[in-house]
């Protein structure tokens, strides 16, 4: 007999956990389906939340109510600003993390929300394609469900490789969802491969760290959390080590037995975290990398050697791990190694995370094809909200490139495409100078508002930050110093966030940084408009349509080279065309002109 | 003639100086333009499509004009990017005329100075950055440079070092601090070279361009040389206070704003005695200048209505404005060379002479979002460094690409071509 519920998640990482508690937040009836309990939340990798960009991810997630920044918040063992010197736009947040504590953390609050997790293996889904009906699991049979959210990590169909070992499962330890995989290829699903991959794990007390740099926690007075979470007390050290010539050539000796080196991996990697044995090939003139030595926790036994992840043999492992200073003596605990896994093409993906091709199933995490913690929270937390929302049969939530990292993720994958596993860079955002770590609670609040997934405790936290937001800029319209207006005094970046509240009389009443936040906001005000006023004009492109003509070679208003393009790739809307290689501004303005002559609809539109 | 009514229809021209000489070239351009010269010389319809050479006769009436060769191009590929024929015949004057007519007979019409260069711009043959080194390589312009006109080198190399550098400093805010590479001082080591490049840069469209001419007018002892050695921070004019002492116009080059611009003193003008004579000469030469600064004390003296009618910009300069009231009119800037009052507003509007409007202010602009760049980066704002980069890197694309604001110094740069070109 089998049960229903609303939704079903399956799989217990970083997206899977923001799903299913997003999806419970808005009342549904949740069940997350992972093979093991007790490694739900687990880092996998290293024990870190945050980094540039990443920790504004954070923040977001935070900001829809996600349990990441809290969990991380509470489990800090060093706090670290990056970027502290490059301008307030590009600050990236990252914590140190006990990563059992973390992921105990995380259990904790599953349960509060009232997610069941149920122990299994999904074994493929039931229901015409079109229309999922649930989940097949090994042990306890159909589980049906409203809409399912696929948040597999690397255990779809994953293969574990370390010199010319190679065995099947999801991560060391684990299995992996191979019948899963079999069915969404039976489903016809474009499925496709990559590969990542994790350094080896060291006995602390086999080291020693007289030798190396320490990195010491930077007292900030920073929570990922707008709630204001409570910090971890504990504190722990961190270390730089380098490697050095003896490092490279001994991955050089072994990396004929590489298995990505030897062809038997096929997926492509990461390219901003390659393995220890990819540097080598790619700098070969370049034996020194540094290498972050992290504790996996408070007074953890465990390192994690940050910067040598390593699918080379065992021994080769050893080998380079005793040339690091300090590491002479040291014992591996446990084996670096890469892993191969299925994601599921950007094609088969709406912005909402549904799958196109059918009404409510939802993908999140790297089974979308990105990498890291940060970007999987993130999408799955927006994969739980549309989850839920099609159950209670609402428009999905789709947020703007313009408002989110969130949204540029998003984005990113669905209209490029992923050749390699993505990774969030500030960068990628172009409107990055709103996009800020400061300011994400109030870019959030429409959406989060909007969505239905606050729960009451955090809209009255995030609509009090707002309101105090509110009474900040009303005091910069309305102050002036010295006969300077306090607006002026925020373009030129002179506007002493201190004075602003004492002059106005706020001194007390309103958190400094949220004070600092508004100023940035106002200092970049010029920037801002001018790149929002540049995505709407692309954006208003879209909704043009190229439909009215029946050969683009006619048009003498655009080059010939150009016309010939958009002959051969024939482009459904103005936007398309302009993303065409070959096409060029003015034959962008060419064809609005060759449209306004054309059809009138045009002209009513501008 | 407005090029814009008929941006499409067949042109020809004689593309080779007039004179007598062993061949001329006869450039047809525009779609039909083969079957034209098809029709000229007899042939079969269709024998001149595609990349084609045919020898032949063109006849009149049956009367034997010339033997000729004609070369025809396919559209996409032929130098203005139209279908184009062009036909080399014996360099004799009276032939040259008699075939233009021909051509004119079967639908063409003559071209404009500048009309072929112009449609290879506009159908993407040319970038703007190539309009205008060929432009100024016909004007001899040269100075030494030898501008190859083919790939708009020195552009496409500024564009390729700020993209270049743009990277660099997305490096630094991405991987620095987490992966430690790189490092904050190569990259202000790389700014100082971006922005070496840049000025150079900027000089370089400056000589190419032309530069930007304005003349000071006005009636006698308003205050022009004043006004114009104030400019010229030196005493490059004669002056006194003895009414039409400047003779003739003296004239100084200037940085404004970054443009290169030629400012040109001139005698007043009470219309009489022998300041009348310079005043006339004045006239005369306002027909190549961007624009007139028209002075008068207190703003007293309206402008004359010839130069309101051949200057195409004027500013109006109500003079001595820390002696006399000043005139009320918002038309007028009041300006004192005495206490600097409106100087910095008035080289602001120099700067505006559509003229100015050009390449090199254009150039002028991306120096200036490179400096604020590296000011950022500095002041430790990569983030919005970044964004100057970017805005330089547009600008450049524009002028490599066929972008609408270097269309103004195409015209300029076509507007000194002959016809054939």
């Amino acid at each position: 007999m089998s049960r229903c519920v609303d939704v079903i998640v399956v799989g217990g990482g970083h997206a899977g956990i923001e799903a299913a508690l997003a999806a419970s937040r808005m009342g549904m009836k949740t069940v997350m389906v992972t093979a093991r309990k007790e490694r739900i939340g687990e880092m996998s990798c290293n024990p870190a939340i945050g980094g540039i960009a990443k920790g504004t991810i954070v923040r977001e997630v935070d900001a829809l109510d996600g349990s990441m920044a809290v969990a991380a918040d509470e489990t800090s063992l060093q706090f670290r600003m990056l970027n502290r010197r490059k301008g307030p736009a590009v600050w990236g947040p990252r914590v140190q993390s006990d990563a059992m504590m973390y992921a105990r953390a995380q259990q904790r609050t599953l349960e509060a929300g009232a997610v069941e997790v149920i122990e299994d293996e999904v074994t493929g889904l039931i229901g015409r394609t079109e229309r999922i009906e649930g989940v097949q699991c090994r042990r306890n049979g159909p589980l049906k469900g409203r809409a399912v959210v696929l948040a597999t990590g690397t255990f779809l169909g994953g293969m574990l490789f370390r010199g010319e070992e190679t065995w099947r499962g999801g991560r060391t330890g684990d299995i992996s969802a191979d019948r899963l995989d079999e069915d969404l290829r039976r489903r016809m699903f474009h499925v496709e491969r990559f590969k990542t991959g994790t350094p080896p794990r060291i006995l602390r007390d086999s080291i020693d760290t007289g030798s190396m740099e320490e990195e010491t926690s930077e007292e900030i007075g920073f929570s990922f959390s707008y709630s204001g979470s409570r910090l971890s007390e504990l504190r722990e050290f961190f270390y730089t080590v380098h490697t050095n010539r003896d490092t490279a050539e001994a991955a050089k000796d072994f990396l004929h037995r590489s298995p990505l080196l030897a062809g038997r991996i096929e997926g492509k990697g990461p390219r901003y975290c390659p393995s220890f044995e990819d540097k080598v090939v790619k700098f070969p003139e370049r034996a020194e990398h540094r290498i972050y030595v992290e504790p996996m926790g408070y007074r953890s036994r465990l390192l994690y050697l940050n910067g040598l992840s390593s699918s080379l043999p065992r021994e080769a492992q050893y080998r380079m791990v005793r040339t690091l200073p300090g590491f002479h003596d040291a014992v591996i605990h446990r084996f670096g190694y890469a892993v191969e896994y299925s994601y599921i093409s950007h094609e088969e993906i709406a912005p909402t995370l549904r799958l196109r091709r059918t009404e409510n199933l939802f993908a999140a995490g790297q089974v979308c094809g990105t990498s890291g913690y940060e970007e999987a929270a993130g999408l799955g937390v927006l994969a739980g909200i549309n989850a839920a929302r099609q159950c209670l049969d609402r428009e999905g939530l789709v947020l703007s490139r313009m408002d989110s990292y969130i949204g540029v993720m998003v984005d990113d994958i669905i209209g490029r495409g992923v050749d390699e596993p993505y990774r969030m860079f500030s960068s990628r955002a172009e409107n990055r100078l709103y996009l800020r770590q400061d300011n994400a609670d109030r870019r959030m609040l429409p959406a989060a508002l909007g969505s239905g997934v606050l729960s009451e405790g955090k809209k009255k936290v995030l609509e009090g930050r707002t309101e105090a937001a509110g009474r900040i800029r009303t005091a910069i319209d309305e102050t002036s110093m010295d006969g300077v207006p306090a607006g002026i005094l925020c373009r030129r970046g002179e506007l002493n966030p201190l004075e602003l509240l004492s002059t106005s009389g706020l001194q007390g009443s309103v958190e400094l940084s949220l004070a600092e936040s508004v100023i940035l906001d106002e200092k970049y005000q010029g920037y801002i408009q001018r790149n929002l006023r540049k995505h709407r004009e692309r954006s208003s492109e879209s909704s043009v349509t190229l439909s009215s003509i029946d050969s683009f070679m006619d048009i003498e208003e655009i080059c010939w080279e150009a016309r010939e393009v958009l002959e051969r790739r024939r482009p459904e809307t103005l936007q398309q065309a302009r993303n065409l290689p070959g096409v060029r501004p003015t034959d962008i303005n060419g064809l609005i002109i060759h449209l306004g002559r054309k059809c009138s609809t045009w002209n009513n539109r501008t | 003639m407005d090029y814009h009514d008929d941006a499409k229809g067949i042109i020809c021209a004689v593309s080779t100086p007039e004179g007598r000489s062993a061949i001329a070239v006869i450039r047809v351009s525009g779609s039909g333009s083969a079957s034209v010269v098809e029709h000229l010389m007899g042939l079969e319809k269709g024998r001149l499509r595609g990349m084609r050479r045919k020898t032949g006769v063109i006849r009149r009436a049956g009367v034997e004009l010339d033997s000729v060769v004609a070369l025809g191009w396919p559209e996409g590929s032929s130098y203005t990017g139209e279908e184009m024929v062009e036909i080399m015949c014996h360099g004799i004057p009276e032939v040259t005329a008699d075939i233009l007519e021909c051509l004119m007979d079967a639908g063409a019409r003559k071209a404009v100075p500048g009309e072929f260069t112009r449609r290879a711009f506009m159908s993407g043959r040319m970038s703007a950055w190539q309009v205008m080194s060929l432009a100024s390589m016909w004007r001899g312009m040269d100075h030494g440079n030898r501008l190859s006109g083919e790939g708009g080198s020195e552009c496409s190399r500024l564009l390729r070092e700020t993209r270049r550098v743009r990277e660099l400093l997305e490096a630094d805010i991405e991987f620095q601090e987490e992966h430690g590479t790189g490092g904050s001082e190569d990259l202000l080591a790389e700014f100082g070279s971006l922005m070496e490049l840049t000025g150079e840069f900027r000089r370089k469209t400056s000589v190419m361009e032309g530069e930007c001419r304005v003349m000071l007018m006005g009636p006698v002892n308003s205050g022009k040389s004043t006004l114009f050695n104030r400019i010229a921070g030196g005493e490059a004019a004669l002056v006194s206070d003895e009414p039409g002492t400047t003779r003739d116009g003296a004239s100084v080059h200037v940085e404004i704003r970054g443009r290169r611009i030629l400012v040109c003193d001139t005698a007043g003008s009470d219309g009489t005695g022998i300041d009348r004579e310079a005043y006339r000469r004045a006239l005369g030469t306002m027909k190549g200048t961007d624009g007139v600064i028209w002075m008068s004390v207190g703003g007293t003296e309206k402008t004359p209505g010839e130069i309101e009618k051949t200057a195409g910009w004027i500013i109006r300069v109500s003079s001595k404005s820390d002696l006399v009231e000043k005139c009320t009119d918002k038309e007028w800037l009041g300006v004192s060379c005495v206490t600097g009052e409106g100087i910095d507003e008035l080289q602001e509007l120099v700067s505006q002479f559509p003229g100015s409007m050009s390449v090199t202010a254009l150039a002028d602009r991306i120096e200036n979002r490179v400096g604020a760049a590296r000011d950022s980066v500095i002041e430790g704002d990569f983030a919005v460094a970044s964004e100057n980069l970017a805005d330089a890197e547009n600008e450049l694309s524009d002028l490599l690409d066929r972008g609408s604001c270097a269309l103004i110094s195409v015209e300029r740069a076509l507007s000194g071509m002959c016809v054939g070109k």
